[in-house]
């Protein structure tokens, strides 16, 4: 078996660069990498809020990330990724310099509705990295903002390493109809931008109203799950409920099998959901 | 009807070897068949029930070279390993042959298509060669195959007297017995192959509402996620990708992107980053495969997930038995008892 061709398919990252790292948090970096060829940039031309995108770490492995620009603000395209600490890939990732080469595939799964919660209050739920593929969410209101209601931003973590998009939550706050509530499991002494606690209670406290309003929440199961209890007792229903799930993912393309939630695959059934098609599934994410 | 003798089936066999890898069922010792590239045309066997391990390894490896990845300096060139040489599969049963439809169902006819599986697909021609019987354990004929069903080979065999009749299906089988001597025996008739007792299907529409019986964890109780029922299986398709280094010099590094089984029958199947796992339960996972095979794959690309072959039935070091499983939800969704 020999090289036969170099057409692109569909398991066949588009090969880009390394742009720009910025320091995110603790183990979190922003990778913004540029794409190399036509065919790439053709692909990533028009991607919309809440898809994903396959990132390579060449020799390490591929993983799932949430696209964490939009395309009407960069030409870059920008993923927030974790370290693993037992991670192959976010690994190798992590121990990429500017100008290396790497590779994406994508843009992949289906986005959040932006077009039909137009004129919607959002409230935007973000736990830890799971805020990355929300900032995309929180960027087009601002770019459209006469297009939507009230924006209240719940943004938590485990501590304050671990929140994402820090040098924005000024420009955030700014922002016309805009809040930004902020809170971490463990408040060390010196931090004092926000709450101690869970963000099931700074959503308590916060107590935003359900008329005409729309939450979209992307964080762990167990978040997404106890978030959903407090909405309800806010006056919310689950179709108001926007949610991302997660699933391991070995291709994103509902080829490998790994993602399913029974009859569905989160890869390209998902990865946003009605909350309330959420509680249809006959097997559940939890 | 065609028919052909057996030395002109060795002989065309032979002419086939020549020109294409040639793979057939072999005796790998020990009284285990495999299906195994062909170096020694003594080497294969007719008289064998079903291999030990599908074919579906030479449709969808179980490790493939994806791609090579060149990395020289800071640049790096992707070579998609796409398979050259034409192949033919003989031998091939015809319940392995089924198992490609699911195959196909999914890697070709679900957009986007596999451009690796594509390729191997149009390089192989598929002979089979009916079953003279069905063995203990075998229930093609429950879903929608045959020991002599010619649906999914391009041509098919059946064992006549000091030969084979031969069928042909498809305009690729056409092709492949251009270079055979056949007779046209007009007055040929096919062979009566006796038949296993049916099992009944539960009908697709019908298995969600047996999703949260207990008949699940009790069954899971027993299995040791060993996996073994996934890698016999000519129909589960799981897999994971993975780089692994091929070479590593001065100035060039080279590594492959491979594509390997994956089992959900194994414990972290489901596991995510944060570590959550939604099917950490043996039950669950055991579920998850039985569900994929008569409701999930039928509702989403059309065919069953299961061609009845009964390997994961021998396979199972715990005896979980998909015939037993068979009967056992029929009857639950009759609202009978059942135990696991
Ligand atoms: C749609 C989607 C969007 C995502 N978006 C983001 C994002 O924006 N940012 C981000 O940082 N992450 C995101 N993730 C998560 C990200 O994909 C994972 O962190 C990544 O796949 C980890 O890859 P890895 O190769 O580094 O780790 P892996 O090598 O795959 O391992 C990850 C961890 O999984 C566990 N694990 C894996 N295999 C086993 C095993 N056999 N036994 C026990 N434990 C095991 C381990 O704890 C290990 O540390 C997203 C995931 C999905 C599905
Ligand atoms: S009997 Fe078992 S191994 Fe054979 S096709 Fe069905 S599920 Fe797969
Ligand atoms: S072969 Fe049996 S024990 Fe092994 S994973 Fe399958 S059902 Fe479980
Ligand atoms: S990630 Fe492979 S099927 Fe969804």
């Amino acid at each position: 078996m020999t090289e036969h061709n170099h057409k692109h398919h569909s398991m066949r990252p588009y090969l880009g660069r390394l742009a720009g790292i910025k320091e995110l948090g603790t183990d979190i970096r922003l990778f913004q990498i540029e794409l190399a060829d036509e065919a790439g940039k053709e692909a990533f031309a028009d991607y919309k809020p809440g898809q994903f995108g396959f990132v390579s770490a060449f020799g390490e492995g591929e993983a799932p990330f949430g696209i964490t620009s939009i395309p009407a603000q960069s030409d870059l395209l920008e993923f927030a990724i974790h370290r693993h600490p037992h991670g192959k890939t976010t690994q190798g990732l992590h121990n990429l310099s500017v100008g290396d080469p790497i590779g994406v595939r994508g843009p992949l799964g289906n986005s959040f509705p932006m077009e039909d919660i137009k004129g919607k209050d959002i409230i935007v739920l973000g736990g830890g990295i799971g805020g990355a593929p929300l900032r995309p969410v929180i960027k087009t209101v601002m770019e459209n903002r006469d297009d939507y209601g009230t924006m209240t931003i719940l943004w938590a973590a485990r501590n304050p390493g671990l929140l994402i998009f820090t040098d924005e939550y000024d420009e955030w706050r700014d922002a016309p109809r805009t809040e930004l509530h902020l809170t971490v499991d463990n408040k060390p002494p010196d931090w004092d931008e926000g709450d101690e606690g869970l963000i099931t209670a700074l959503l308590e406290k916060v107590n935003p109203g359900p008329e005409n309003a729309i939450t979209i929440t992307c964080g762990p199961p167990i978040m997404i799950h106890f978030v959903a209890l407090t909405l309800k007792k806010l006056g919310f229903t689950l179709d108001q409920m926007l949610v991302t799930l997660e699933g391991r993912m070995h291709c994103g393309i509902g080829k490998c099998g790994r993602c399913n939630l029974g009859d569905i695959f989160v890869c390209t059934d998902g990865p946003v959901f009605y909350h309330s098609d959420v509680a249809e599934l006959l097997e559940s994410f939890l | 009807m065609k028919f052909i003798t057996h030395n002109n089936l060795l002989a065309w066999l032979g002419k086939l070897k020549e020109e294409r890898t040639l793979i057939a069922p072999q005796d790998v010792g020990k009284g285990h068949i495999h299906y195994r590239p062909v170096s020694d045309m003594d080497a294969i066997t007719f008289d064998y029930t079903r291999p030990d391990m599908s074919a579906k390894e030479f449709l969808f490896p179980q490790t493939e070279r994806l791609m090579r990845i060149e990395k020289r300096g800071d640049e790096v060139t992707l070579h998609d390993y796409f398979l050259e040489e034409k192949q033919v599969i003989f031998g091939l049963r015809p319940c392995d042959a089924h198992g490609f439809l699911a195959f196909d169902a999914l890697f070709l006819e679900q957009d986007p298509p596999d451009a690796y599986y594509a390729r191997r697909r149009e390089m192989t021609t598929l002979v089979g060669l009916s079953c003279p019987e069905m063995w203990e354990n075998c229930f093609c004929g429950s879903v929608g195959g045959g020991p002599d069903d010619p649906s999914h080979v391009d041509v098919l065999l059946t064992a006549l007297g000091d030969g084979y009749a031969v069928q042909v299906t498809t305009p690729k089988g056409e092709a492949l017995l251009a270079s055979a001597n056949v007779q046209e025996k007009p007055d040929l008739a096919l062979p009566e192959i006796p038949q296993n007792d049916p099992i009944p299907i539960l009908p697709t529409g019908e298995w969600p509402a047996l999703f949260d019986n207990q008949y699940w964890a009790r069954l899971g109780e027993r299995c040791l996620s060993c996996k073994l029922c996934t890698y016999v299986c000519p129909a589960c398709r799981c897999f994971d990708l993975r780089d692994e280094e091929v070479l590593s010099g001065a100035g060039l590094v080279i590594h492959d992107r491979m594509r390997v089984w994956d089992a959900c029958t194994a414990p972290n199947y489901r596991t995510i980053a944060g570590g959550h796992n939604s099917r950490a339960v043996k039950g669950q996972r055991i579920r998850n495969r039985y569900y994929c095979k008569f409701y999930y794959y039928p509702e989403d690309f059309g065919p069953l997930g299961c061609v009845g072959c009964g390997r994961c039935i021998e396979a199972c070091p715990v005896n979980i038995d998909i015939a037993e499983m068979l009967v056992a939800v029929s009857d639950m969704s009759q609202g009978q008892e059942v135990s696991a």
